[in-house]
């Protein structure tokens, strides 16, 4: 059991590495003085207080809104997208597929400057910020949810759908009776991934948001400029806590199980 | 049906299509001139400063993708294998950090890199250096910053695809008389070849389009493509190279996603 020790000793080093800069944040959130000493010296919340005021908790809840905004509009609309990917054979519906998954393969970077060059280019400036920061993360999140939502369709008998109609059921009835009930926890797992996906977005908001109108991870990185802050500290405590919270609501009640492949970016 | 069209439609194919276009057109003020040239892309290619970002961006890619299949294999391996008890929480942990921004985890390497940062602090303390070093702005920030926000996505591409391998050509190996190590090495190893390629190409592919971590650890000297299509965009304010170069970056993410399904594909039929 010689080689299993070793690989053990090899993976709590790695984990070392993964979470070790997490910890450190959160520990240097609560140093006395404005240096980013670790291990903290002294204990102050005074940074924490910081995080709470408006400067923070406004885009704190841009962000939220945004996100669950795309998750739900992105949701919806990845309904109709993945029954007729998964359940249908029809003439284009390679191209359709590759439509669909288009956001995942692309960078969200190059779409971001896309759609600022199209809101210019149309003359439609004014809708720089929220709206067209919604339009771009409904996008970006479609393929999550459209991806996430086809793997329980496929695994779904295809014949609960004819049992039903035998039954009586009409196709409208046998949707939103039988088949519906039973991808819940696909369509419920596509919808967070959705908002994880929004809510760490970074590389399309930074194009399509403006003063008073940007994402907590905008405002963060705009920031930075000015170098080290514990106040930011917290502030990214917090934003790494919301989403992981949700996660977790969301595990204990529904499940996301073997659903978590499906929100691998690319590939 | 018509809806999730029209939008993709709208709001992707044609911001994408007119980044092509524009990318071949002249701009000034951003606005789009009549004049077509070529002159966007000969910019970029005959500038060493753009030379340099596309060579750096290569590099960074390549580095983060090796180091991420270097670390996540284990990982992965040892998470699919193991009969703890923690295995749940273990697969929580080291996917949790994908719940927090790359700006969030990047920030982190920022506190412990920078000049009066952690890293300096400690080295200090023991006597390893005498005055302080400026680990960042660098490649290798760079890089080390990366690679540990992409770690995740490798390691969940590597546990698929040894999530996928049968348990019982492990056992007849062994009963063939090969040891554990050995088993491993003639039987996992090759057979999870489409995950490592996944895996690396993955992180690879994210790595030379991210923004926030070239942003934050590195600086004027150490430019990416990605950092370079920011500052196009917002303070050269010429919107034709910045296309030029989105289409670049999009030309290079087209062919490693290629590769990738092509391996895929190899990975269906085994």
């Amino acid at each position: 059991m010689k080689p299993w020790a070793a690989l053990r000793a090899v993976v709590m080093a790695i984990y070392v590495f993964m979470l070790g800069p997490i910890v450190i944040t959160a520990a240097v959130s609560f140093n006395q003085s404005n240096r980013s000493q670790f291990p903290p010296r002294g204990f102050s919340l005074q940074w924490w207080q910081r995080a709470f005021s408006a400067e923070w908790v406004d885009p704190l809840v841009f962000s939220l809104k945004l996100g669950l905004l795309a998750a739900l509009i992105s949701t919806l609309l990845a309904l109709p997208l993945a029954f007729a990917l998964a359940r249908h054979r029809f003439a284009g519906r390679d191209a359709l597929a590759a439509l669909t998954l288009g956001p995942l393969m692309l960078p969200a970077l190059v779409t971001g400057v896309g759609l600022l060059q199209l809101f210019q280019y149309a003359g439609a400036r004014e809708y720089i910020g929220f709206t067209a920061l919604l339009i771009g993360h409904v996008v970006i999140c479609l393929p999550f949810a459209v991806r996430t939502i086809a793997i329980s369709l496929q695994t779904l008998p295809p014949n609960v759908e004819l049992a039903a109609a035998s039954l009586g059921a009409s196709r409208a009835a046998a949707l939103w009776h039988v088949v519906l009930p039973l991808i819940k926890t696909g369509i419920v797992a596509g919808a967070v991934f959705a908002f994880v996906h929004s809510f760490t977005d970074v590389n399309l908001s930074l194009f399509l948001a403006r003063p008073g109108e940007q994402p907590i991870t905008v405002k963060i990185l705009g920031f930075l400029e000015y170098g080290f802050a514990p106040t930011l500290a917290a502030v990214s405590v917090i934003t790494l806590l919301l989403p992981l919270v949700l996660v977790v609501i969301v595990e204990r009640v529904s499940g996301l199980g073997d659903f978590i492949y499906a929100s691998r970016s690319r590939g | 049906m018509a809806a999730p069209l029209a939008l993709l439609l709208l709001f992707f194919a044609l911001p994408n299509a007119l980044l092509l276009s524009a990318s071949f057109v002249k701009s000034e003020a951003q606005q789009l001139t009549h004049e077509l040239t070529l002159e966007n892309y000969q910019f970029l290619f005959t500038r060493p400063l753009y030379i340099w970002a596309f060579v750096r961006t290569f590099i960074v890619g390549v580095s983060v993708g090796l180091i991420d299949v270097v670390l996540g294999y284990p990982l992965a391996y040892f998470l699919v294998r193991t009969r703890s008890r923690w295995k749940g929480v273990l697969i929580a942990l080291a996917l949790a950090p994908l719940l927090a921004s790359v700006v969030v985890r990047t920030y982190g390497w920022y506190i412990i890199l920078n000049r009066f940062g952690v890293a300096n602090d400690l080295l200090l303390a023991l006597g390893a250096i005498d005055e302080r070093i400026a680990f960042m702005p660098s490649t290798g920030a760079i890089v080390i910053g990366l690679a540990h926000a992409l770690l995740p996505y490798t390691v969940l591409t590597i546990m698929g695809s040894l999530q996928g391998i049968n348990p019982n050509l492990e056992l007849a190996a062994m009963s063939l008389g090969a040891n554990r190590v050995r088993t491993f090495f003639d039987v996992v190893l090759p057979l999870s070849f489409p995950g490592i390629a996944g895996g690396f190409i993955l992180s690879f592919s994210i790595a030379i389009s991210a923004y926030a971590t070239p942003a934050i650890l590195g600086g004027p000297a150490t430019q990416v493509m990605a950092t370079a299509i920011y500052g196009f965009m917002t303070q050269l304010l010429d919107w034709s190279i910045g296309a030029a170069l989105a289409v670049i970056l999009v030309v290079c993410a087209v062919a490693l996603a290629y590769v990738a399904a092509r391996i895929g594909a190899r990975q269906g039929a085994l």
